[in-house]
Parts: structure tokens; sequence; C-alpha cells
């Protein structure tokens, strides 16, 4: 019996360790951040030999005015753009899969399994290598260099798409019969029934469309220019110089990553939910 | 399942729909089609102009169009950096599909287990990266392993010599690798864990009247319960690590070398948009969907 007992000491220890260990390794980059956004450029990079700066210094302000006072890129105009786009981008996307899906779920028409295929068969296709067409179709609309070219390309949103069809079925035939014999609409059926039955999966639906449209880097990088730059190209463009001003990057990187882990702590369930849905990884 | 009432279903589907038509189902015939042309200019001239009243659109017309057959695909066969960039891809994936399934496996057991406290808290910090911008969080490694950063600070405490991680290729590579080792660990712990919640316990118990040890139990239930979550996390983790582009950009960007660093994604880029040769460019995509599509399969049958 104390064999045993030692044996499971050991599993705990080990157990503990390996989670620990991996928990510092997520977080020192992250805490890093914090603290490097508040420190001078010369104290960023140049420390070498000394033991790194374990709290905040006093540069936030001024990293942060210098990042205002760029010349090139204007990085608050690009927060906002990133704002406005994955919202509008969530919104629209949210309206199609739907629609779509309870289309898909609650009814029979032709060739609906047909669609039903040629959708799924786009998820083998990483979309973002679709750049190519993508650039003579936009260019030719007349639309490149705006935010519907970044917004409208993945409003159907194939994963979306059949996460929403699965949700809808488990909505009851009985309960939609019941609001037709009450004379209901069927686009009233959509939206005052289908709708509020399935608000957990739309929420992590929600988490996931925003995320996505967020973290897009290869398209807007080829088709937006100076004035409509979101946070991932913002970055590189500033990145680029011969000498990266460090300083004013990490009050950079912290803008675009803290305010979404504050969010995602908020909404950790329905982001989970998110990612067991299938999400695709960009 | 209601029959059909009137048209609903394809009302309801019809935005959809045309956006599908043109944004996903005409960019993928028209990217096998670009592979077997070259050309070069964009023409405003309309092949075809679809007016639906709301939706107006034209589709291109390709000035100088040329039909070179299949001379893109041959072009291929003696392109040196395409070999580099396809071997740096595929070195990506011999380091991150292993690392990749044996972390957050390891974790995801770890903290499926009744002998560790305070899951719930360790859980969700792990998750933290998976909420990290793309971009921004290859912009705070770049910074850490930059010349006088953290990890040179660290690296003289302990007594190692800096690694100069932006100015030899291998080290480059390498921290392509570990930054998506950062950012995917938690993801495919949570789909693991998923996968474990979802194994009868009695199987486990039978396991123990058997007298099985913890590593036998985790040979003989665990592995082959997890079989297709693991084939999921496997095909998943190789479409994101073949059409690797961020990190890379940022890092050539940052100076690192392109020889060690450029993946495909990033050199179809270079191919369609620095250099204009948009039927190459699209010649590759058709070979990298053809790579990845064929890899996936091959997970697939090994896993049954």
């Amino acid at each position: 019996m104390h064999e045993k007992d030692l044996n499971e000491a050991l599993w705990k220890f080990g157990g503990y360790g390996f989670v620990i260990g991996a928990v510092l390794f997520v977080m020192i980059p992250i805490y890093w951040l914090l603290i490097a956004s508040t420190l001078p450029q010369t104290e960023i990079l140049g420390n070498t030999g000394s033991f790194p700066r374990l709290l905040p210094g006093s540069h936030f302000f001024d990293n942060a005015q210098a990042l205002a006072e760029r010349q090139t890129v204007n990085y608050y105009q690009s927060v906002l753009n990133s704002i406005i786009v994955a919202s509008l981008y969530t919104v629209l996307s949210l309206i199609l899969c739907s629609m779509s899906g309870f289309a898909f779920a609650k009814y029979d028409f032709r060739f609906k399994e047909l669609i039903f295929l040629a959708i799924l068969g786009t998820l083998i296709i990483p979309i973002n290598l679709l750049v190519i067409p993508l650039f003579l179709l936009v260019s030719n609309m007349g639309i490149s260099n705006s935010f519907a070219a970044i917004i409208l390309p993945w409003a159907a949103y194939p994963v979306g798409i059949f996460f929403m069809r699965q949700t809808m079925q488990s909505i009851p035939d009985s309960l939609l019969e019941a609001a037709r014999m009450d004379g209901a609409t069927e686009f009233q059926l959509y939206y005052r029934v289908a709708l509020p039955a399935v608000k957990s999966g739309m929420a992590a639906l929600a988490v996931i469309l925003f995320l996505f449209q967020w973290n897009l880097f290869l398209w807007p990088l080829v088709v937006l220019q100076e004035d409509k730059f979101t946070i991932p190209v913002a970055l590189t463009k500033i990145m680029s110089q011969q000498t990266p001003a460090y300083d004013q990057l990490m009050v950079a990187a912290l803008i675009a990553i803290v305010p979404m882990l504050i969010v995602f702590i908020a909404l950790q369930r329905h982001f989970v939910n998110g990612i067991l849905a299938g999400a695709v990884k960009e | 399942m209601f029959p059909s009432i009137s048209n609903t279903p394809l009302v309801l589907l019809s935005p959809m729909l045309v956006l599908f038509a043109l944004f996903l189902a005409f960019p993928v015939i028209f990217t096998i089609f670009l592979a077997f042309f070259e050309f070069q200019g964009i023409s405003t001239d309309s092949l075809l102009v679809v007016d639906l009243g709301i939706v107006y659109f034209t589709v291109p017309e390709v000035v100088n169009l040329e039909y070179v057959g299949l001379q893109n695909f041959e072009r291929m066969l003696t392109d040196n950096v395409l070999h580099q960039a396809l071997f740096n891809t595929v070195y990506l994936f011999a380091v991150l599909i292993p690392t990749m399934v044996i972390i957050p496996l390891t974790l995801a057991i770890a903290l499926n287990s009744s002998l560790i406290r305070f899951r719930n808290t360790f859980r969700s910090l792990l998750l933290i990266p998976t909420a990290a911008n793309t971009i921004a969080y290859a912009v705070v490694f770049i910074a850490i392993v930059a010349e006088g950063g953290l990890a040179d600070s660290l690296f003289v405490l302990i007594g190692i010599d800096p690694i100069a991680w932006l100015r030899n290729g291998f080290w480059s590579r390498n921290l392509i690798a570990f930054m998506s080792v950062w950012r995917w660990t938690g993801y495919n712990m949570i789909i693991f864990l998923a996968g474990l919640q979802t194994i009868p316990e009695s199987l486990y118990e039978a396991a123990e009247i058997d007298g099985a040890t913890r590593l036998q139990k985790f040979r003989y239930v665990t592995v082959p319960q997890l079989k297709p979550v693991l084939l999921f996390i496997v095909i998943t983790s190789t479409i994101s690590i073949f059409k690797k582009f961020a990190e890379p950009q940022l890092l050539i960007t940052s100076g690192a070398p392109l020889k060690e660093t450029r993946t495909i994604v990033y050199y179809i880029y270079q191919v369609a948009f620095q250099n204009l040769e948009l039927g190459y460019g699209s010649a590759l995509t058709v070979l990298l969907v053809a790579i990845v599509t064929t890899v996936s399969l091959i997970q697939f049958r090994v896993a049954d």
C-alpha cells in the first residue's frame, strides 16, 4: 500500500510540474508585454547581463504618445478600422449563416444536398489561398481598398453555415408547427422562434467569426491601402522599418491583445464552445 | 422537417448563395483556370456584366492572356526557391505535428485527472494565447528575441551565450515553430479535454479490475477511444501548418534570412503580388491544395 501512495504522489508531482511549466511558458510573454510597454526602447533592449525588470516603468504614456505621432502608419486609426470591420463582418455573417442554417435544417427543397455538399467541399481549401482570383475580382468590382473588400468574401463562412445547420436541427419541429398554427409567417418563424432557440450557438459562432476577421492578415495585406489598414497590417508596416521602435510596438501589441483577453475571459464558455464546434485555425 | 412552403428556403439562402458563388466558388474555379495561363496587367474591360438591379459586377477580363499549358507546372520542377520553401514548410510540419499532439494531450490528461486541483484556472490560463492576435503576439516574440532583449538577458544570467535568433536561419525557422506551439497548445488541449470527457468511466473501472497500471490504461483505453479526436487535431494542425504565412512574413520583415524562413504561402505571396506572376502563383496554390488534401487523406487512411 505504501508503494501505491508513493506512486500516486509521483504522478501528482509530475502532473503539477508539467501544467505549471506550461502556464509559465504561456504567461511569460504576456507578462513581459505588460512590462515592456511601460519601458523606453533602451530598457526593452540592452539590459544584457542584468536581471530583467519585473515591475512596470513610467513610460507607457510617452510610448502611446509617440505611437500617435508617427509619420507613416496611423495605428489608432487601424485599431478603429479593425473594430469596425470585425463587428460588421460578425453581424453580417451571423445573419447569413443562421438564415442558411435554418433553411438547410428545417426545409426540403431541390438540390439541397448538392448545394450543401458544394459548401462543405470548400472546407478543404484554406480560404486565404484564394487571394489571387479575389484580388482580380475585387479590383474589377472597384471595391479594392474598402472595408467591403475584406468583409464580403468570407461572409458566407462555410464552417459557420455547417455549424448553424447542426444547431438549428435541434429545434423541435413541434415548436415551429405551433407557431405556424398561430399564424406566424415563415420569416417570423426564423427570427422569432428559431433564433431565440439557438442563442448560445449564435454567441459561440459570433466569438469565432469576430476572431477570424480580427486575425485575418494575408488578404488585408494584399488589398488595403494606408488609410484602411487593420491592426495586423499596421503592425507589420511599423515592423518593417530599419530599427523598429519596440517601445511603440509594445504599446501597439498590448492594444491588440489585452482587450481581446478581457473579452475572452468574459465570454469563455462561448469561446470554448466555438472551438469545439470545429472552428478553423487561421 | 417540413415540405417546402412556397419558396421560403430559396429566399433564406439567396444572399448566402450569391456571395458563395461570387467569392468562393468562382475563385476556386478561376484559380484552376489561371494555373494554365500567364499574363501581364489587368484590363477594366469586362468580359461579362451581371446586373441584377441590386447586384452589379463584372468578371475581369485579363489582357495579354496567354495560354501556357503545363508550363507553370513544369517550372515547379526546376524552381529551387520553391523546393526550399517546400522544405521549410515540411520541416515545420515534422517538428510541429508531434509537439502539437504530445504536449496538449499530456496537459489534457493532467487537467482531466482528479489528482490536480484548480483545473479550471489552469485551463483558462492555457487558453489565453488562442485569443491573441496573430501578428501582435509575433511582434512580442520578436521583441523578446531581438538583440539585447529579454531572451539575451536571461541567457547571459544563466551563463549561456546569447543566440542570434533573427540572423541565423536555423534559429529563425525554429522560432516560427516555437511561436506556433505557444499559440496552439491551449487550443488543441481543449479539444483533447472534450474528447477525454466522452470516454465512459466504466472502461477505466474495468481496466482497474484487470489490474492495469496508469500507463496501460492510457495505452489500451485512452488512445483507442481518442482516435477520432486525434485525427481531427492532426488534420486541422496540418492545414494550419501548410498555410503558415503571418509569422514568417513578420520574421522576414524583421530581417530573418529568407532562405530558411520562407514558407510556401509566403512564396505564393511574393510570386503573385511582388512579381505579379498571377498565373504561376495560381499554379502554386493548386499544388499546395493538392499537397494538403493528399496529406490529409493519408492521415485518414492511417487512422483507419
